[in-house]
C-alpha cells in the first residue's frame, strides 16, 4: 500500500480539520484549486467515456445483459485499474461481472466527481474574485467528504497507474532529474496522497 | 387466454447449491492509503477500528485478505462497492486457493 510523504511536500494547503457545524475544512491556494479542478475534469471524461459509444437501444440490452459489446475488459491500465476484474481465474464469471457492474460503477464514479467540481466552484463563487496568491477554503459535508475520499483515491489510481508508481519506490521518483516531466507528475501525486490523508484522518475520527 | 403451462419440477441435482460460501478478497495495491483501506473496512462494513486494521494489515504484508464472506450475490455486491471505493477485490468460492 502507499502512504503519505511526511509533511507532504512543498505544500500550499493547509490540511483538513474538523470546522464547526458537522463540516471538514481545509484552505488552498487557487493555483492548488485550478490543478484539483483540472483533473477531476479529466477523471470525469475518463469514466464517462464509452469506447463503443452506445445508443439508448445498446444501453437498455447492456443493462439486461444481452449486449456483449457493453462487457469489453479495458485495454487502458487506467480504466483496467479503475474497473477491475470481478473474478481472477473465470474470464466467463469477470465478463458478466463486469457486464452487470461496470455502467453502474462508471456512473457512480462520474456523479462523485461531479460533486466534488461542485464542491470546488461554490469554494470561489461564495466571495470576492480570488486573486492569485489567495487562499480558498474549501467547507465539505459528510457527503462531500465521501465523493472527495473516492475521487482522490480514483485520481490517485489513475495517476500511479500511468507514472508505474510500485511499493517502496519514493527514492526513485526523488532521485529523477528535476526538468522530467514524470517528477512533476508524482509531484501532484504526492500531494494529492497527503491531502487525502488528512481528509480520511480527520473523517476516521468520527467512527472510533 | 393462455393455458396453464405445466411446470416441470427440477430434479432435487439440478437446484442450484446456494448455500455454498463465497468469499470477497482484497488485494494489495502500491498506491492505495493503509489510512484510506482501514476507513473503508470501517465505513462500509462497519468493522471496529481494530478489526479493520488487522485486515488492512494482512492486505498489506501478506499481498491479500478475506474481509466478507456470504452468498455469492453478497460477495458481488461487496466486490462492487470496493471497486467504488478504488480498492482491488475478487470474489472466490470459500476454500479455494485464495
Amino acid at each position: 500500500m502507499g502512504h503519505a510523504a511526511e509533511g507532504g511536500g512543498p505544500s500550499l494547503s493547509t490540511a483538513f480539520r474538523r470546522a464547526r457545524g458537522g463540516v471538514v475544512a481545509a484552505s488552498f491556494h487557487v493555483v492548488e484549486v485550478e490543478l484539483l479542478r483540472s483533473l477531476v475534469g479529466q477523471l470525469l471524461e475518463l469514466v464517462r467515456e464509452d469506447p463503443a459509444d452506445l445508443t439508448a437501444g445498446d444501453r437498455w440490452a447492456a443493462e439486461l445483459g444481452l449486449a456483449d459489446d457493453a462487457a469489453s475488459r479495458p485495454t487502458d491500465p487506467v480504466l483496467l485499474r479503475l474497473f477491475p476484474d470481478g473474478y481472477r481465474e473465470d474470464s466467463e464469471a469477470a465478463s458478466d461481472f463486469r457486464r452487470f457492474t461496470e455502467r453502474g460503477l462508471r456512473d457512480r464514479k462520474a456523479a462523485t466527481a461531479a460533486t466534488v467540481l461542485a464542491s470546488l466552484a461554490t469554494a470561489d463563487g461564495a466571495g470576492p474574485p480570488a486573486k492569485s496568491r489567495e487562499k480558498i477554503r474549501i467547507e465539505l459535508d459528510q457527503d462531500e467528504s465521501e465523493a472527495w475520499l473516492r475521487t482522490l483515491t480514483d485520481l490517485r489510481l489513475a495517476l500511479g497507474t500511468r507514472l508505474g508508481v510500485a511499493e517502496s519506490d519514493e527514492d526513485d521518483w526523488l532521485s529523477l532529474d528535476e526538468n522530467d516531466p514524470r517528477r512533476h507528475v508524482h509531484d501532484v501525486y504526492d500531494w494529492l496522497g497527503w491531502v487525502q490523508e488528512t481528509l480520511v484522518r480527520t473523517l476516521s475520527s468520527a467512527l472510533d | 387466454m393462455t393455458a396453464p403451462v405445466e411446470i416441470e419440477r427440477p430434479e432435487a441435482a439440478e437446484l442450484p447449491k446456494a448455500d455454498v460460501p463465497w468469499v470477497t478478497v482484497v488485494w494489495n495495491d502500491p498506491v492505495n492509503l493503509m489510512s484510506y483501506v482501514t476507513y473503508v473496512f470501517q465505513a462500509y462494513f462497519a468493522y471496529p477500528k481494530t478489526k479493520a486494521e488487522k485486515l488492512m494489515l494482512d492486505v498489506h504484508e501478506k499481498g491479500k485478505a478475506i474481509v466478507s464472506s456470504g452468498t455469492r450475490e453478497e460477495m458481488e455486491r461487496d466486490v462492487e462497492a470496493m471497486h467504488s471505493y478504488g480498492l482491488w477485490a475478487t470474489l472466490q468460492k470459500a476454500g479455494d486457493r485464495v
